[in-house]
């Protein structure tokens, strides 16, 4: 495929994506209430029309043929009103829609992984429109336009084997092209582009879409459409010139003298049919999409949409541009200037900032995506699961609003409704009456809520389910050979903390939803590759709140360069505290010589990062050195280092593919920076150095 | 600073011109010294060769990860295969250089002492090491007409750290 076709690919993609989205929004929000709005019908018949219009278009078939089945069973909503269906009907609609648009989106994944499409879909799309029977048949007395007079009159062949239609004047008779199955939807697919224009006419076989027996006919006779007057033929012939997989089509006019047909040969063949025929290979977009512009406009987006790719290089020139700009403003070349030429230059080096500034503001702005896509679809698991597993919850969501850049919200994605899955499946109680003897209302609740700190998004998953219990969870990791220290040495917290490791998972059986030999370290892992944490906390009949704590942006960070030796490291500002010089009478070590100091009332231990590095320095007297006092979360130490450099923006480069095998970052390198002068800097992590150098040391 | 010289440049400067056979089991290679060894590595995986960079060292690696280095805003690894091959660490000579290689899209530099030239080598010519120890990094060994040896570093094994 050519570029073109590749942009327009990805330009159907992103569209087709966003249209089920705002599909699945709708859905889960309808159902809450139970009933469909009018405006809804409205946009889920635009939605899919949209959809099939622009599937048609790139080919592909199975997509536009069930949005073509919906968008039919919505005009017909639409016309009766959503009133009409009762509420039996109703939840059939919300049941088949969600599993509509789950076929889509299976589609459209297939699409996007190059597969080929399902061709079989027949069954699925009989659903449809046995429903739509179901409900058009609730209301016999108002049957579909065609039907009354076809009952009367089935197809006695005539002359020209033309059905027998009173009213009509004139047919097109269509042949399709040979081999491209399911003839039958394929021609009720024209009839609807054709019916779609305004078009008054019957078709024959007129129940083509429902019975797939017609498809034989269809094959060897080709399908009749009839028309009121020659204008209305005329009219429709012209739509067929943009139809595909058809082979000819021909007008013929009924041979009935009362009609004083200016030419009553019916043999007649339309000249133009043989040379369209070449036309349908690639057809110009379907007319479908132009045909009701007033309605599928929604109101105009001042949106584009880049490719992330770009944003991320526009990222790191940004980067790049604020490095460079210090590395220029700090230069020792600028002493030897005079003293107005130093002003002036200053004066200009700070407007230059301001702007960098901005222009850096900016270049994180853009990456920024709201985090409702995510929750939204935590709806749509908690609704599913609800049914499988017969549990009665709620999805509360606060926060939905929080931005986050998107990397990030791409890979939180599914730590995320694996939490959610888990709290449904293990955290509710299977048993509404084990909630009610708890004290606790019969429906259960799972909150999901994001909130923005200064530099971190955190999110939480509570459910108000059965909680659990350290001692079944000690026992259970006991069982598994994962305990690393006597079980009494647990404290509930690293009791808990138990589930995160490798190898555990409390259920014994795998469901369909939770325990695929995924657990929970597998979302540690993806939530920590991401820079952030995941915690726990758990009451036994409370419930459980899981929460993690993720960077808004990794890209840049604001660090405080420190040297140990000739080591530079970079500390991220927001984990300092403070930074200070001791006296050796500050210094408190207990039995085994371990450095302790006190800051505000509390004992914090000292990590010489030079011992703990094995860095060789001059600088080993705690007197002569900085300490630099660190938290993250609820760890909070001072660290040792020799003299402080100063404070800079850093754009965060991981370390090369290659070491991944030594895992620094367990080890406190969260990734390294290249410096003004072309020098890497590593860049510290807290929590990690925390648990490598005080947690874990023997 | 750094010198950077691609494949072609490599071949200027050797002038020997190797048109005799146009078989496939010819293979150009890039011949350097490190230790007292000849090594050669096929020009495939070569990047380029830069010297006086300036290494940062990585703390809690072991000996033979010099560190990494910023090459044009890329972070790339430095391996000394001197000491990867249970030598004394590689003295930093006026001679000693990078070479920078791309093995299945692995980038790393190693340390050598210095670098030779382009020669083609028939791999038909080239032996296994006969003595059966764990040799780390080398995988063959091939003699040249002037009966000089050269060594085959096993590159697969040089992108795997264990």
């Amino acid at each position: 495929m050519d570029n073109g076709m590749e942009g327009m690919l990805d330009t159907y993609l992103f569209e087709t994506n966003s249209l089920l989205d705002r599909l699945d929004e709708m859905l889960v929000a309808d159902e809450k209430i139970g009933d469909f709005s009018l405006d809804d019908v409205n946009e889920i018949f635009r939605i899919m029309h949209t959809i099939k219009g622009s599937s048609a278009m790139m080919e592909f078939g199975s997509l536009a043929e069930i949005a073509h089945h919906i968008e039919d069973l919505f005009f017909y909503i639409r016309d009766k009103g959503i009133d009409s269906l009762d509420p039996q009907h109703k939840k059939e609609l919300f049941n088949l829609m969600f599993r509509s648009e789950d076929f889509l989106r299976g589609q459209v994944e297939k699409v996007e992984a190059g597969e080929a499409l399902d061709t079989d879909l027949d069954s699925f799309s009989a659903d449809i429109n046995n429903f739509l029977k179901k409900i058009s048949g609730a209301q016999t007395e108002e049957p579909a336009p065609p039907e009354a007079p076809a009952a009367a009159a089935p197809p006695a062949p005539s002359t020209d084997n033309l059905p027998d239609d009173k009213e009509a004047v004139c047919f097109l008779h269509v042949y399709l092209e040979e081999g491209i199955g399911m003839e039958n939807l394929r021609a009720y697919m024209i009839v609807n582009a054709v019916k779609e224009c305004g078009i008054d006419f019957r078709y024959y076989p007129e129940n083509m879409e429902s019975n797939s027996e017609t498809t034989a006919t269809i094959i060897e006779e080709g399908f009749f459409m009839a028309f009121k007057s020659e204008e209305a033929a005329n009219k429709a012939s012209d739509i067929l010139r943009t139809q595909g997989h058809i082979r000819s089509y021909e007008l013929a006019f009924l041979p009935e003298e009362e009609h004083a047909a200016p030419d009553p040969v019916p043999e007649k063949p339309q000249t133009a049919a043989p040379a369209e025929t070449s036309v349908p290979e690639k057809p110009a977009p379907k007319p479908a999409p132009q045909a009701k512009p007033a309605q599928s406009a929604p109101v105009k987006q001042n949106l584009i949409s880049v490719n992330l790719m770009k944003l991320d290089s526009l990222q790191n020139i940004v980067g790049e541009i604020v490095i460079t700009e210090s590395m220029v403003t700090s230069s020792p070349e600028l002493n030897q200037l005079s003293r107005d030429a130093y002003d002036n230059f200053m004066k200009s080096a700070r407007q230059l900032r301001k702007l960098t500034d901005d222009l850096q503001d900016i270049a994180m702005s853009l990456r920024m995506v709201p985090i409702s896509g995510v929750f939204q679809k935590m709806s749509r698991i908690v609704r599913d699961m609800k049914q499988k597993l017969n549990k009665d919850v709620r999805l509360t969501l606060i926060g939905e609003d929080t931005e986050v850049d998107k990397t990030i919200v791409d890979s939180i994605q599914d730590p995320i409704m694996h939490m959610v899955r888990n709290a449904m499946d293990h955290g509710i109680e299977d048993d509404v009456q084990d909630r009610i003897n708890e004290g606790k209302s019969a429906q259960g609740e799972i909150v999901l809520s994001a909130t923005h700190t200064s530099s971190e998004v955190v999110i939480t998953i509570a459910d108000d389910g059965k909680g659990m219990n350290p001692d079944k969870l000690l026992a259970k990791a006991r069982e598994k050979g994962i305990l690393t220290k006597p079980e009494s040495e647990y404290s509930k917290k690293e009791a808990l903390g138990l589930i995160m490791l490798p190898g555990f998972s409390t259920n014994q059986e795998v469901t369909e939803f939770s325990g695929r030999g995924v657990g929970m370290d597998v979302v540690k892992k993806n939530v920590e590759a991401v820079g952030g944490m995941v915690s726990l906390n758990s009451d036994e009949g409370k419930g459980t709140t899981f929460t993690m704590k993720i960077p808004l942006t990794m890209a840049i960070v604001d660090g405080m360069k420190v040297t140990v030796g000739r080591s530079i490291f970079t500390i991220p500002i927001s984990n300092i505290r403070q930074s200070f010089k001791v006296t050796s009478d500050d210094i408190i070590r207990d039995e085994s010589g371990n450095e302790m100091i006190e800051r505000m009332g509390s004992f914090y231990p000292v990590v010489r990062l030079h011992r703990f590095y094995n860095i060789n320095t001059e600088v080993t007297n705690l007197e002569d050195g900085i300490l630099m006092w660190v938290e993250n979360s609820d760890r909070s130490f001072c660290l040792f280092v020799d003299e402080l450099l100063g404070e800079q923006q850093v754009v965060v480069k991981p370390f090369p593919a290659f070491l991944n095998f030594f895992e620094l970052k367990n080890f406190g390198c969260s990734g390294c920076t290249i410096l003004g002068d072309g020098n890497i800097s590593i860049i510290l992590d807290i929590q990690s150095l925390y648990s490598a150098a005080l947690e874990n040391s023997q | 600073m750094s010198e950077q010289l691609n494949n072609q440049e490599l071949l200027d400067i050797e002038e020997v011109e190797t048109d005799d056979e146009e078989s496939s089991s010819i293979e150009r290679c890039l011949t350097f010294e490190s230790g007292d060894l000849i090594l050669y590595i096929s020009t495939n995986y070569v990047i380029e060769i830069i010297n006086n960079h300036s290494i940062t060292t990585l703390p809690l690696m072991p000996p033979y990860i010099q560190g990494i280095i910023n090459l044009r805003g890329q972070i790339l690894p430095v391996v000394d295969i001197q000491q990867l091959m249970g030598k004394e660490e590689s003295d930093c000579s006026g001679q000693t250089c990078i070479i920078v290689l791309d093995i299945d899209s692995v980038s790393l530099g190693i340390i050598v002492d210095s670098v030779r030239q382009v020669i083609d080598i028939d791999l038909k010519n080239v032996k296994p090491i006969p003595l059966k120890r764990q040799q780390k990094l080398l995988n063959g060994m091939v003699t040249m007409e002037d009966g000089s040896v050269f060594m085959s570093i096993d590159c697969q094994a040089l992108a795997t750290p264990q």
